[in-house]
């Protein structure tokens, strides 16, 4: 039995998957200092890549209707080995939700708040991102097209803002990196803001009408890569090459607004659109882990789960890394190589598994 | 350490009694098992305990013992 009783409409999916991408929007940082000038390239390159990747996704969850993700694996690969590829996905959603409450906490102290304890920071918003997933699937999907609207909004009127201090030759030349460090991009573009999507595996199966999904999926993961293709776009069209150096490249140049003297210090926008949009990303996540460790514990409500769950993920946030310079070392190396079977092997095997095997059986028919 | 105890004290206080009322022994027990590992978490934090980062152990796996890596620069 699922632990979700609530149901979405494809729209909402839709919505889901844009807002959720958006909220990756800072994390495109760990790419530039790798891609420079070409991270535009790397982010149509990495959707290219993922696309068919996330519609597998959608292929997975119609072959199991209702079912999410831990159950599927408990089905295709057997109660054991089940449980062990669900505890590998769970690992991945905790350390992956983590980094992202850490990512707001670090974008505050550095730019907003200077002097504000750390950890209050994460607790405030653990706690804020919590509450949200207590409220369930549909409550988060009913208001997914405001945090997506408000996104679009502030990065258009962004770009618009900064057209004149935007050189388009700060992108040549073209194709003058290595090809390692533009693989090295495509990977995290295709981990980190299209590949975790992986988490609606968790969702899928609440959608109550699934001959939409697949169009609903694409256009949701459209819409994100859109905005982050126009954050790429800006940030290399106004720093250029000085992009390399800057902690965070989109707050850099939203401090270069300045439109007759009155239109200054824009970078406020930035940080409430990120909060907003990061906000949407984690409150999925928790929402996700919760449901999976509820889940795999056989309970019928991961309510109880949620707020153990957001003290652990604080704590993890405050001592994963030391510092920023060593988050962006490890998530460019070992952070998007042990995700990379969560997101790209184990939903294709487990198509293919299922088809060999006949699965799901009909009812009456002999399960895993 | 006294808004550690205060904020276990009030997850403690909005979970445990509807849990044991309505007789949901299970999800008390899942919830018990994370409740005391997030407050261990938070003690050892409080009192400046090194935590382990699951993610330095990773990198240490990925990097060192399997050897694979992206190039630096």
């Amino acid at each position: 039995m699922s632990i979700e009783k609530g149901k979405i409409s494809s729209q909402q999916l839709l919505f889901l998957i844009a807002g959720f991408v958006q909220g990756s929007a800072l994390l495109i940082d760990f790419a530039v200092g790798i891609t420079e000038h070409q991270t535009w390239m790397v982010i149509i390159a990495g959707l290219i890549i993922t696309a068919p990747v996330v519609l597998s996704y959608v292929l997975l969850s119609k072959m199991f209707p209702g079912m999410n993700l831990i159950q599927i694996n408990d089905m295709v690969y057997g109660p054991f080995l089940g449980k062990a590829v669900s505890l590998y996905y769970i690992f991945f959603f905790m350390m992956t939700l983590s980094f992202n409450v850490r990512d707001v906490g670090e974008l505050y102290m550095t730019f907003l708040v200077e002097d504000m304890p750390f950890v209050f920071l994460l607790v405030v918003f653990a706690a804020t991102c919590a509450y949200a997933a207590t409220k369930g699937l549909e409550v988060l999907a009913r208001i997914s097209h405001l945090f997506v609207v408000s996104g679009l909004f502030v990065i258009i009127s962004n770009f618009i803002l900064l057209i004149d201090q935007m050189d388009f030759s700060n992108f040549l030349p073209l194709f003058e990196l290595p090809f390692i460090r533009i693989f090295q991009g495509i990977h995290i573009m295709s981990v980190i803001p299209f590949g975790e999507t992986v988490v609606f595996l968790m969702i899928m199966g609440c959608l109550n009408r699934t001959e939409l999904a697949a169009k609903s999926t694409f256009f949701g993961l459209l819409i994100g890569a859109v905005s982050l293709l126009g954050v790429a776009v800006r940030n290399t069209a106004v720093l250029g090459k000085t992009q390399t150096i800057w902690t965070s490249t989109s707050f850099q140049s939203i401090r270069l607004i300045n439109i007759g003297t009155v239109l200054t210090r824009m970078d406020f926008l930035v940080g409430i659109a990120q909060t907003v949009l990061v906000f949407l990303k984690c409150s999925i996540f928790f929402y996700v882990l919760s449901a999976a460790l509820g889940q795999l514990f056989g309970l019928t409500s991961y309510l109880p789960l949620v707020l153990p769950i957001a003290g652990i993920e604080v704590i993890i946030a405050a001592t994963v890394f030391q510092s920023p310079v060593d988050h962006a070392m490890i998530t460019q190396n070992a952070g998007i190589i042990y995700s990379v079977p969560l997101i790209f092997i184990f939903p294709l095997l487990s198509i293919v598994i299922a088809r060999i095997r006949g699965l799901p059986k009909p009812e009456g028919g002999k399960e895993a | 350490m006294i808004f550690l105890l205060l904020i276990y004290a009030f997850i403690l206080i909005i979970n445990v009694p509807g849990l044991i009322k309505r007789k949901e022994w299970r999800e008390l027990a899942a919830f018990s098992f994370l409740y005391v590992i997030a407050f261990a978490l938070g003690l050892m934090y409080v009192l400046d305990i090194p935590i382990p980062s699951p993610m330095k152990g990773l990198q240490h796996l990925i990097v060192d013992i399997f050897g694979i890596e992206y190039p630096q620069g």
